[in-house]
């Protein structure tokens, strides 16, 4: 089983990087392999909206970057996890960048979820989806706002399972731990 | 209504240090500031929210003392208005976080029947989104923020979701042809694992 890890941090962020790690220490107690992209290292360019990778390269962002490797390596998955400060209630522009490149992922042609418009599915599988924000205080607003648009991309990204959980600043480690394991359980995620 | 007015584009501003500090001294400047962007995966494109966090950072250490009003409009391909609820939460937070008063939001769906063409040359198709422009643009004027009226009517569908749907079909596969991909091809699964 395979995770990939999509870090949105937007500088050296402390709880973000016991976050990480301790994501990393539990998959390896469980024998998965898992990938992480630290986002603001790579060089992504911003996504044009020009549709191409729908009508001209179907499935391929003609943007010729690492992000077609994140895309391969998202539907690749079992699991796709998105780290990041929660902004404004959303991801950092990190995350964003890299997220709004995945379009590619899914179809043009539209169809009816639960009575409602999406995207069709272009591949047959598609990862879990686990979200995970760092807020430095309490913010029920953002909080809300952020576990909202993990689920709103889950729909999207047809993602047979998802979980969002916020994490606030400087908590002790073993406790992160513990809504790691949590967030974890909830998408899925066993030995 | 003799008010200045600016229009600045988001995407090429933030590509170097001199342009984004002027974005950023026009958004100190003016009394209102509109976002529009379209819904990029459920929330704004990540340039939007770049120049919202260059916004914030700015905020930091320079203190605004007049008061100013931001609106947003947000446009999905979606049939449904509501798709935009997610992104429009979005710019409501930011609001509050760089000290704006916020004078509400405009979703509208169906953005491919507008596809960036001038409202006066679409017909009946843009009334409604053209009716709520108008009162959006008088409140604001008189510094108030936007009516549920102005909402409602941008939010209207001006044609049923199956009809947009199928036209939908049809464009996408017109556009492939023209790049000379086959309606096959379309399906393609290139990262199939």
């Amino acid at each position: 089983m395979k995770a990939l890890i999509l870090d949105g941090s937007t500088e050296e962020n402390f709880t973000l990087k016991i976050v990480h790690d301790v994501i990393i220490d539990e998959f390896k107690n469980i024998g998965w392999k898992v990938n992480s992209r630290v986002l603001r290292d790579l060089k992504i360019g911003s996504c044009y909206g020009c549709f191409k990778c729908w009508v001209q390269t179907p499935g391929i962002c003609v943007i010729d970057d690492v992000e077609r490797d994140i895309a391969k390596e998202t539907i690749q998955s079992d699991l796709l996890i998105f780290l990041t400060p929660v902004t404004f209630g959303g991801y950092s522009s990190e995350l964003k960048k890299a997220v709004d490149r995945l379009i590619p992922l899914v179809m043009p042609f539209f169809i009816k979820i639960d009575g409602e418009v999406h995207h069709k599915s272009r591949y047959e599988r598609y990862p879990s989806l686990m979200g995970i924000g760092v807020l430095p205080n309490e913010d029920k607003e953002s909080e809300q706002s952020f576990k909202t648009l993990v689920n709103r991309n889950a729909i999207n990204f047809h993602s047979p399972i998802h979980t969002a959980g916020v994490i606030i600043s400087n908590q002790d480690k073993e406790l992160i731990r513990e809504e790691i394991k949590t967030l974890l359980s909830e998408v899925g995620v066993k030995k | 209504m003799g008010l200045e007015t600016e229009k600045i584009w988001i995407y090429p501003s933030i590509k170097s240090q001199e342009k984004s500090s002027d974005l950023i001294s026009a958004v100190d400047h003016f009394d209102t500031v509109i976002f529009a962007s379209p819904l990029y995966i459920n929330s704004l494109p990540a340039s939007v929210t770049e120049t919202m966090e260059l916004i914030v950072n700015h905020r930091k250490t320079t203190k605004m003392t007049k008061k100013q009003q931001l609106l947003a409009i947000s446009n999905c391909g979606f049939p449904g208005a509501h798709h935009n609820d997610t992104a429009l939460a979005i710019y409501r937070l930011f609001a509050a976080e760089s000290g704006f008063e916020w004078a509400g939001g405009l979703a509208l769906g169906m953005g491919a029947a507008i596809n960036g063409r001038s409202l006066n040359k679409i017909g009946s198709m843009a009334r409604n989104v053209k009716k709520s422009l108008e009162l959006t643009a008088t409140a604001l004027a008189k510094g108030k923020p936007v009516s549920q009226d102005a909402v409602d009517l941008m939010a209207k569908q001006p044609i049923p979701s199956w009809i947009y749907m199928q036209i939908g079909e049809i464009r996408w596969k017109c556009q492939a042809k023209k790049n000379k991909v086959r309606t096959k091809s379309i399906y393609n699964r290139p990262y199939q694992r």
